[in-house]
């Protein structure tokens, strides 16, 4: 008796054990942001393993602080993350600050507020363009950045850069912003809120974008705090932590904003909240640019900085997560030790449990939806 | 000191030193023996700490080498720099990726930056360094060019 060739054909996606084979994604793979190599070990369309390797595009940022002057650094900042470069700006200078025990006026503060939130709502909206992207819709891309090139032109006016901005200033920032910047930041403001429903129309209710994030790559809360994962990927999970409410620096405390989170902890649940992140970031920034005062952007600060003896941690809630500047200072010009804790490091490092035993597919939708930065990771 | 640090260690040996929360970042430092460091970290996981960061400063003076674990908390700000010295000829520090599966990225990139041993570590390979780097670049004597 012949067999029927029909029956002998496998239509099920299931692993049978006998395909297991060596999948490299990367370096520069397109499913990939910034250059990531993960050696993923597959059974058919299954992951059985997958070992990110890092270091592509390291720079030993940390032995650089030790080798320059607190100010010599700042230009560096920007280059860990250059979708929130205002973000990493601002917890140089605030650790600086800390350590030093400068004042900053409150016109620099506000300036400070209105432009990092700016950053995390651009960096919000590339992830939210390169999320799509990964899981094959391109449309939601294009929308993304016409409306990101917006913020970086509004930016730019003021920092006279697009991407790795160096603004900041210990005890203030480089330049004043002027009244018609507050105005479009405003007349933007106004813009993007008429713009996202027509976000939520394209993906939110997309039936194929539920399938694919719902349920996907789901986090729960014992296992955020066993890799230290912080964020919107953390918020996702339904922890309501976020160091702006946590643990207030600059003027956080003088706006009303509300701390998204998710129930499920995966895929749609990050989404949810960093869409819901970008409205609260333009309802901070509106508080910020009504109630701005005027006066001084910066207080005297020497022009070579000599810092005390003395350790401090500061931390900042960057668009991806808890960033912590580590300083050790043993007085003089040149910090002892930095370390950076970035996000994006720990938020990574949970990435190979979260791709165990799922499709292919999902785990690049993982990947998307985690909003990695690489040279950040590398530093 | 914050409440949930307090909490934590009441039933502990661990005696913390505090530390200005406002004016440094910490809320306390402790000092602790290598052999006490498995019963530390379980109490940090099991009061639902947060590992936040681990690496390491070169005390080329003291020819020692510190460790540097720093634990916080989703309900806080309640953050803990614990810190163990180890000899800088020989540096060896305990592993605890086995409790906090996290901190197994952050021991291996301590490990090739400073040379240090971490026992009981179940991933040595280097993590942003090449394999066949054999430099501890933040090792003070190690020279920026």
């Amino acid at each position: 008796m012949t067999t029927n060739p029909a029956t002998t054909i496998r239509h099920s996606l299931e692993p049978i054990g006998d395909e297991s084979f060596i999948l490299n994604l990367g370096p520069q793979h397109p499913g990939t942001h910034g250059v990531l190599r993960i050696i993923v070990k597959m059974d058919g369309e299954y992951v059985l393993d997958a070992d990110p390797v890092l270091g592509y595009g390291h720079r030993m940022q940390e032995k650089i602080a030790e080798n320059m002057t607190y100010s010599q650094m700042l230009p560096y900042m920007a280059r860990m993350d250059y979708l929130a470069a205002l973000s990493y700006n601002q917890a140089w200078v605030c650790a600086v600050e800390k350590l030093c025990e400068y004042e900053v006026p409150d016109r620099a503060e506000y300036i400070r507020i209105i432009t990092v939130e700016l950053n995390r709502i651009s960096s919000h909206l590339l992830w939210y363009g390169a999320f799509l992207l990964d899981l094959g819709a391109f449309t939601p891309f294009l929308q993304a950045f016409a409306d990101r090139e917006k913020i970086l032109d509004l930016l730019e006016s003021v920092t006279g850069s697009r991407l790795t901005y160096c603004y900041y200033r210990f005890g203030g920032v480089f330049q004043d912003i002027t009244d018609s910047f507050l105005c479009n930041v405003m007349d933007y403001i106004k813009y993007l809120r008429e713009r996202l429903p027509s976000y939520h129309d394209l993906v939110s209710g997309n039936v194929i974008f539920q399938h694919r994030t719902s349920g996907i790559g789901a986090i729960t809360c014992s296992d955020a705090a066993e890799y230290g994962v912080t964020g919107p990927i953390l918020r996702g999970t339904g922890i309501s932590y976020d160091v702006r409410r946590n643990e207030p620096y600059s003027i956080y405390q003088r706006f009303h904003f509300e701390v998204p989170t998710g129930e499920t902890g995966g895929c749609q649940a990050r989404y949810t909240v960093r869409m819901q992140e970008i409205e609260q970031s333009l309802n901070i920034i509106e508080q910020a640019v009504t109630t701005i005062p005027d006066g001084p952007i910066k207080s005297k600060v020497p022009k070579i900085i000599k810092a005390p003896e003395g350790e401090v941690a500061m931390a900042v809630e960057t668009p991806r997560g808890e960033l912590v500047v580590y300083i050790v200072s043993r007085g003089g010009k040149t910090p002892y030790r930095v370390k950076f804790r970035v996000p994006s490091f720990s938020n990574l490092s949970i990435f190979q449990k979260l791709a165990r035993g799922k499709l292919l597919q999902d785990v690049l939708g993982i990947l998307g939806s985690l909003d990695l930065v690489i040279p950040e990771i590398d530093r | 000191m914050h409440e949930i640090i307090e909490k934590a260690l009441k039933e502990s040996r661990f005696k913390p030193v505090e530390s200005d929360h406002q004016a440094t970042g910490l809320h306390c430092h402790i000092h602790i023996e290598p052999v006490d460091m498995e019963g530390f970290v379980f109490c940090m996981r099991d009061h639902g700490f947060f590992l936040e960061l681990i690496t390491a400063i070169d005390l080329i003076e003291e020819n020692e080498i510190e460790g540097l674990y720093v634990f916080n908390h989703y309900q806080g700000p309640a953050r803990i720099a614990a810190r163990i010295k180890t000899a800088r000829d020989n540096p060896v520090l305990p592993s605890i990726g086995s409790i906090y599966p996290g901190a197994v990225w952050h021991e291996r990139e301590t490990a090739e930056f400073f040379g240090i041993t971490f026992e009981g570590s179940m991933d040595t390979r280097h993590l942003l360094l090449p394999e066949d780097f054999a430099f501890h670049p933040l090792r003070k004597n190690f020279k920026a060019i």
